[in-house]
């Protein structure tokens, strides 16, 4: 997996963004950029400084394995063998306990400042990897719906198409961020977020050409290259200047890149990045790699945290986890899980009310499929944050009610 | 000599001046073209896609074939000699290396239980006892990691060379399709068979090649067949074969997922061998999809291939992949009776698609994007290239744009088309241009120096100057979490210590992939075709690589910069120094977002 170990050198900083923009201004570097966009500038309403982080932890996490019902006897019964005992658990009540290297999501769930979300799932659920996250990216199961529902929350909330204001770390563009009108800035290594290029031919690199006879694919490409040219250099820059004390642990999912462009106060308001790469797809002798990774997401989204905190942004920024379906209730013969349907989902930060929220689903009232069956719309989570943190209408944007959690105070 | 290549020029840009559009009637319009309607441009089009393009002089010869002889030389290939090396194992495997433990714990646990593992026996005292077991299962993983890696650079330099570019194309198609990575086989030697399977069975009978498939050991390892077996079904084969493989997703109950696995209970491998396990074999009937039967793997395969979904469902994949990403519902319905009557022959349903009037309409012409591996592999051709050069490495270059041969993201394989493209990407698109025309002088060759990932480099230094492993190995810098100091807890062996004793060992055997810089010679290649002036070289170096063309006043800007980098217009005063600002120039051209259009 090339998912990084970032560590950041240590020298001091405390720029802002006017600082920011002045140094790079000064190395001639943001020729052409708006300096202040128009929603920065008038930032008093506090909701338009309000962030969320969505983490998408692709391949179907075991939700069983990793916030432990460890007081039902059904559950062990289950899993005679991953199951893990209650004496290893790191209880947070007497009901259910989280798997045993997640220290950071026990000190983040006694703290009041994470809301597990039970039983969250969909009608007539898909157990294709790929289906099933398109239904969750695109909030809309069973339909044909092409964007995302954070594409459609940045349309909704910002119709100035402010730049940099959607921002997903990864490889290649997620679904859940894709937009009619605003071209989500996507890319993977800061360092990397640049374009080479001798002086003499900056000025040719920098424009975008109109095509003779332009196509649908050729109007695409030059949408994003104009994203590209307005977002690289305060990407690059932000990172760079990007210091922090903050141990994320091993596998950071890319949250020390959100935090540089927070620190930075980049106008970005969703930004989306995963574990990557269908890794918790624990098909086959599970226990030990399926711990390891929810340590490393455990640590990573801890550490975000206290980040948020030293930079005293903690008020202004939530964390949504999730996975496209979770596993089966019992374990397979070959010590894993195969593909289930409802999950937990995680809402995390200072200004969620932590706590319980949604009816844990029966282990002892399976499907045919030896299926848990899902207790809550996952759109009602989607709705919560829509209405209640990102101040849009959730009735229009996911087409339908979807009855809000009191997740916000 | 240049007295004759001039007018080749004045052709050549003559033709790109003509509008060649098509009929819009074309569209959807699987009737062959004739060969009046055959020129220069289509066959540049036909090259582009049924292969990884092409220069000026393949497509003149092209040109001058008809529509069908041009199509059928590129599919019926097996008449063309292709005398091409087979890959050079470097010797990294040895009999005691199986079977492979599935992970440390289990090598070492397997050591701790019988005193030998991974044909290397415990220590009968000691510090560290099993120290040796865990640098072996390191060793390998490590080894095999590299040949792989070995074999991508190899693979690469096949699509460059190759005399029968649809073959190497098919062979890229059908690794996309029945994705396997080398990230959980574990394997070279897997994924190059398998890589030489997709390459025998390129165009040939689907039924033949799925078969071959479902019995290939990198994908028994990749989807777990080991653990499939009678009265515990492991259902990942039979899930992808039927969402993936082929009869597309929503076609197929759950149901028909379990019983379609019960049918391929107790097929394996061992070593590199397909073996069925009669006693782990499900011998009861399956019903699947309306047919019950004492079913094995290839009658489910059997009764797949018969619904009529499967073959619309392959036909509109090789569609998409070859002309484009959008088709109606009626056309992939009617590319799917093609593909059916010709009995799942893939080589006819090519030919139908390439000859097509669809193929050449508007829709269809330049506007596919270019896939990472086969916009380096065209940049390297139509460079003119006769090797793919070291620097900068293939397999890192094509991974940081988001495709790496043997490695797809996951078993749907690479998702194609729009998701090629993010701002991140396009910029490194670009970069990769002007590491190509500039290649980078304090470059890295990351299959002698260990990535920092691995952390090897300082432990060898602290062990060089005496310091003792508990100390040379300890993590550096920050307090580390909760789980990172696994390794040094067990006392029979150090697992930073195999880290870098593994890498040592892996890169003495495994042989260095060449590294040198690519060969460009852009004065020659303006020169060779008649270039006079700056505009005439721009204009060139646009129509030899790129499939659109581009705005009248984008090129005289451009040729504005190479006139100011050389001081004159006149390319016969500048011969002798233009080599660096025609780079500059090819840079910049290729960085066009309308260089990923192919």
């Amino acid at each position: 997996m090339k998912q990084d170990t970032q560590s950041h050198h240590q020298h001091h900083t405390d720029l802002t963004r006017r600082t920011l923009l002045q140094s790079l201004a000064g190395a001639g570097l943001v020729a052409g950029l708006p300096l202040v966009s128009p929603l920065s500038a008038q930032a008093a309403n506090n909701k338009d400084k309000r962030i969320l982080v969505v983490l998408e932890l692709s391949g179907a996490n075991d939700g069983f394995n990793t916030l432990v019902p460890y007081a039902d006897d059904a559950y062990y019964r289950l899993r005679p063998n991953i199951g893990i005992r209650p004496n290893k658990v790191r209880k947070i009540d007497d009901q259910f306990g989280f798997s045993p290297g997640m220290a950071g999501f026990e000190r983040l769930f006694k703290e009041g400042k994470m809301a597990v979300v039970h039983g969250c799932g969909y009608a007539q659920p898909s157990y294709s990897h790929f289906t099933s996250a398109a239904y969750w990216h695109t909030g809309a199961p069973n339909t044909g719906e092409p964007y995302g529902w954070l594409g459609r929350v940045a349309d909704a909330i910002d119709p100035a198409l402010t730049p940099n204001f959607l921002v997903n770390i990864d490889e290649r563009q997620s679904l859940a961020v894709r937009a009619a009108k605003h071209v989500p800035v996507v890319f993977d290594d800061p360092e990397r977020f640049t374009r080479k290029g001798l002086l003499q031919s900056r000025p040719l690199l920098d424009s975008v050409p109109k095509s003779v006879a332009a196509s649908a694919t050729q109007n695409y490409l030059d949408g994003v290259a104009n994203s590209a040219r307005e977002a690289s250099q305060l990407v690059r820059a932000a990172w760079a200047n990007y210091k922090t004390p903050v141990d994320y642990g091993i596998i950071s999912v890319d949250l020390p890149k959100v935090a540089a462009m927070i620190a930075a106060d980049l106008p970005t308001r969703l930004y989306y990045t995963s574990y990557r790469h269908n890794a918790f797809d624990t098909h086959v002798q599970q226990s030990e790699v399926h711990q390891r990774m929810l340590t490393y997401v455990s640590d990573a989204v801890s550490g975000f945290m206290q980040d948020m905190e030293r930079l005293g942004r903690a008020d202004d920024v939530t964390v949504l986890v999730f996975s496209e379906f979770g596993r089966r209730a019992a374990e397979n013969t070959s010590l894993g899980t195969d593909h289930g349907t409802a999950n937990h989902m995680y809402v995390i930060g200072k200004p969620v009310k932590g706590g319980h929220y949604g009816k844990p689903p029966s282990l002892t009232a399976l499907d045919i499929g030896g299926n848990v069956t899902y207790t809550t719309d996952f759109r009602r989570v989607y709705a919560s944050l829509i209405d209640g943190w990102l101040g849009a209408d959730s009735k229009t944007l996911l087409s339908g009610e979807f009855e809000s959690f009191p997740l916000f105070g | 000599m240049r007295l004759f290549q001039a007018p080749t020029l004045l052709i050549l840009l003559g033709a790109s001046l003509l509008s060649h559009a098509a009929p819009t009637s074309w569209q959807g319009n699987l009737q062959p073209i004739s060969k009046s309607e055959w020129n220069r441009e289509r066959a540049a089009h036909l090259l582009e896609r049924a292969g990884f393009g092409a220069t000026p002089e393949e497509i003149t010869r092209f040109a001058a074939m008809s529509p069908t002889q041009a199509v059928k030389t590129l599919v019926r290939y097996k008449s063309t000699p292709n005398p091409l090396p087979a890959f050079e194992h470097s010797g990294v495997h040895d009999a005691g290396l199986e079977p492979f433990a599935t992970s440390r714990p289990a090598a070492t646990d397997l050591a701790r239980d019988t005193g030998e593992s991974l044909g290397v026996k415990v220590k009968p005292e000691g510090n560290r006892r099993m120290q040796q077991v865990a640098d072996r299962f390191l060793y390998w993983l490590r080894a095999s990691r590299l040949e792989s890696n070995r074999v991508g650079y190899w693979w690469a330099n096949r699509m460059l060379t190759t005399r029968r570019p649809l073959e190497e194309k098919m062979t890229l198609f059908w690794h996309g399709h029945f994705a396997t990575s080398e990230e959980k086989v574990r394997d070279y030697r897997k994924m190059l068979l398998q890589n030489e399977l997709f390459r025998k069975h390129a165009t040939g009978n689907f039924r033949t090649l799925m078969i071959a498939v479902a019995q290939d050991p990198a994908m028994l390892a990749y989807l777990d067949a080991a653990v499939n077996v009678k009265g515990a079904p492991n259902e990942n084969f039979a899930r992808e074969i039927m969402e993936l493989f082929t009869m597309g997703v929503g076609n197929y109950s759950e149901q028909d997922i379990r019983e379609a696995a019960r049918a391929f209970t107790g097929w394996n491998y061992q070593g590199l061998k397909f073996v069925v396990n009669p006693d782990k074999h499900d011998n009861a009937n399956k019903t699947l999809l309306g047919h019950t039967g004492n079913y094995d793997g290839v009658q489910v395969i059997d009764i797949l291939l018969a619904q009529p979904v499967t073959a619309e469902f392959i036909a509109a994949k090789l569609y998409r992949y070859f002309v484009r990403e959008e088709l109606s519902p009626e056309l992939q319905k009617e590319l799917g009776d093609v593909l059916r009557k010709s009995n799942y022959e893939i080589a006819p349903f090519l030919e139908a698609v390439f000859t097509s009037r669809d193929f050449y309409s508007d829709a269809s012409v330049a506007t596919r994007i270019k896939p990472p591996v086969e916009l380096v592999v065209a940049t390297y051709r139509k460079l003119g290239l006769k090797t793919v050069p070291g620097i900068p490495d293939f397999n890192d270059l094509t991974e940081s744009l988001g495709q790496k041969l043997l490695y797809p993201p996951n078993v749907a394989g690479w998702a194609h088309g729009k998701s090629w493209i993010t701002p991140g990407l396009l910029l490194a698109r670009g970069n990769f241009v002007y590491d190509t025309v500039f290649p980078p002088i304090a470059f890295v060759p990351t299959d002698r120096v260990p990535n920092q990932f691995y952390q090897i480099v300082p432990v060898a230094e602290k062990l060089a100057m005496g310091i003792d492993v508990t100390t040379a190995t300890k993590p550096e810098g920050k307090e580390m979490s909760s789980m990172s100091m696994q390794g040094d807890r067990d006392e029979d062996f150090n697992t930073r210590l195999a880290s870098y004793h593994a890498w040592r060992k892996a890169i003495e055997k495994v042989k260095p992939i060449p590294r040198a810089y690519a060969h460009l010679n852009l004065t020659g290649m303006v020169q060779q075709a008649g270039c006079k002036t700056t505009q005439q070289a721009v204009d060139y170096l646009l129509l030899r690589f790129l499939s659109v063309p581009i705005d009248s006043e984008s090129r005289k800007k451009i040729a504005a910069m190479l006139q100011a980098e050389l001081g004159t217009d006149d390319l016969s005063r500048a011969e002798t120094y233009m080599e660096e600002a025609l780079r500059t120039t090819l840079h910049v051209i290729l960085s066009l977002p309308a260089y990923q259009l192919g």
